[in-house]
């Protein structure tokens, strides 16, 4: 028996209001004001005002705090606020905590959010040591970056490279991931790449950043911000969108995902899973569902690889089997399984997994710029190192 | 190319830094539960296994394989200079326990390639040196 039997969140929150600023490379805007305009634009959608809002939910890596947007919007009544961790893990359980707080009673109106100058201020790619000592302090950078071991990219290639080992999949396969998002964000006005298409003799020929990884399989680096409005089912019927239900959400682990913040991954006993498998499996038990239920689904995509680890890691495939999977065109527009509609974080923009949310909401209303026809299931995970997060939304 | 030493590691920390102590003397040790022998790496006092906090580090031979690898080629710090090769090795007395090395340029690895330890001091902090346990592919053949 799991220890979360007979606990019922199943369709009893929806999303109420999506919001966005513009994804560039220089916003020119503090991250406040980037904050500021995607909560603006989540509650105008949902239809809620700033009375109304009374819970605020960010991820532990938003500079924007809860008083913060308190203070710029003017939200008089908040009751509710938390942070969620860590970085790119959090944005489907930050929705998971907007839920929590709506059923116990704490919050009914709850604006989640995240915001980044991710290319005009702090870059993740980038190696984030600046003094001549590195780690310690329960980081475990010391074991690893002292040998050059520096950005996430590296640590992915890694496990890229591993997974070509023992599967024998090809940069042709992985390939197919970088250019299935990019033909989505062609379609997608608001992708950062919508105007630059991408064949695979491009991908191919890109640069190498660190083998096996090529430039097309790093994501981009955005200034934006997303948003969006949690309520109660209950509530949301009144207001002006669509609702779409949170039919479940989940964060999981598995049982020993290592410590540190990034680097001890790699001592994990197999590289070329991810703690996806062990969110899967909470995931669809809690919604009733598995994947042969899902529509289509929106993968953080960090990198490339990230997406092949967790189309087996979320079962559409047996592991091993991704790189045959992406190939068969399943993930392309009017596959089995359609991907990052929106472009993702590798085409349209890096928003740490809320874009990704907000592009899940844009499938159930029927209104995404790559809709697939009839969809009633969508998957969206937050799955990439850490012990992750996901939920899935389904039409009301 | 560049002159700026490396990144140097905290050598002192309460949970690792036995690791770097044993990497001055020329020893490579691996962090050992004593209630159960189990392998406590990346390196930790509390053994979750036995629930014993009474551990060691204890010496492994060094002597590894390779397990994978990738090769940079886009430079992220003025100190490591591109392109270099980041190894991660897994260790022949203690299989599933993996170390990661900095191996110049782009040498020609397929996985399983027997790999031994070497020591390289890459500087000093407070008068101790600092010294990397570092892998190197197996060249020589015993005669």
């Amino acid at each position: 028996m799991s220890l979360d039997e007979g606990i019922h969140h199943r369709d009893r929150c929806a999303i109420v209001g999506i919001g966005e600023t513009d994804y560039t490379r220089n916003s020119g805007r503090s991250d406040l004001t980037l904050a500021t305009q995607a909560a603006l634009a989540a509650m105008a959608d949902a239809g809620v005002d700033p009375f109304d809002v009374d819970g605020i939910v960010r991820c532990d890596m938003d500079t924007v705090h809860a008083n913060d947007l308190i203070e710029s919007i003017g939200l008089p009544n908040v009751t509710f606020w938390c942070d969620v961790g860590q970085g790119g893990v959090a944005a489907a359980a930050m929705v998971g905590q907007a839920v929590g707080a709506i059923l116990s009673g704490q919050a009914t109106t709850v604006l989640v959010f995240r915001e980044l100058n991710g290319r005009s201020g702090r870059r993740y790619g980038l190696s984030s040591a600046r003094s001549t000592t590195i780690g310690g302090g329960g980081t475990y950078d010391e074991l690893y970056q002292p040998y050059g071991l520096l950005t996430p990219g590296q640590v992915f290639a890694i496990m890229a490279q591993r997974h070509m080992i023992e599967f024998g999949t090809t940069p042709e396969q992985l390939g197919r991931i970088p250019l299935a998002c990019r033909e989505r964000a062609n379609a997608n006005p608001r992708a950062q790449m919508h105007a630059r298409t991408l064949t695979m003799d491009d991908y191919l020929a890109s640069r190498m950043i660190s083998t096996p990884l090529r430039l097309f399989d790093f994501c981009l680096e955005t200034d934006g911000a997303c948003a969006l409005v949690v309520t109660s089912t209950e509530r949301a019927r009144d207001l002006r969108q669509p609702p779409v239900l949170i039919r479940a959400v989940a964060q999981a682990t598995i049982p020993s995902p290592q410590p540190g913040t990034m680097y001890p991954v790699l001592a994990r006993p197999n590289i070329t899973e991810l703690p996806a498998t062990a969110a899967a499996d909470v995931l669809y038990r809690r919604a009733g569902l598995g994947p042969d239920d899902i529509d289509v689904a929106q993968f953080y995509d960090c990198f490339s690889i990230t997406v092949l680890l967790q189309i087996e890691d979320w079962g559409f495939c047996k592991k091993g089997e991704g790189g045959d999977f992406v190939s068969s065109g399943a993930i392309d527009a009017g596959g089995s399984l359609p991907i990052n509609t929106g472009g993702g974080h590798l085409s349209e923009g890096y928003i740490h997994g809320l874009n990704h949310v907000l592009e899940g909401v844009r499938q159930m209303r029927g209104t995404s710029t790559s809709q697939v026809a009839a969809a009633e299931a969508c998957l969206v995970t937050s799955t990439p190192l850490p012990p992750g997060s996901a939920l899935i939304l389904t039409k009301a | 190319m560049t002159d700026l030493a490396p990144l140097l590691p905290v050598d002192d920390d309460l949970d690792t830094g036995g690791f770097f102590e044993a990497a001055r003397r020329g020893e490579l040790v691996i962090r050992r539960c004593n209630g159960c022998d189990a392998v406590l790496h990346v390196p930790r006092m509390f053994c979750r296994h036995c629930r014993s906090w009474d551990g060691r580090w204890a010496p492994v031979r060094g002597a590894a394989t390779v397990y994978s690898w990738t090769v940079v080629t886009h430079q992220v710090h003025p100190a490591y200079p591109v392109p270099y090769t980041i190894v991660l090795v897994d260790l022949d007395d203690l299989p599933g326990t993996r170390l990661v090395s900095r191996m110049p340029g782009t040498p020609e690895l397929t996985a399983g390639l027997p790999v031994e330890v070497w020591f390289e001091e890459i500087g000093e902090v407070d008068g101790r040196p600092i010294v990397l346990p570092q892998w190197k592919l197996v060249t020589s053949v015993p005669a």
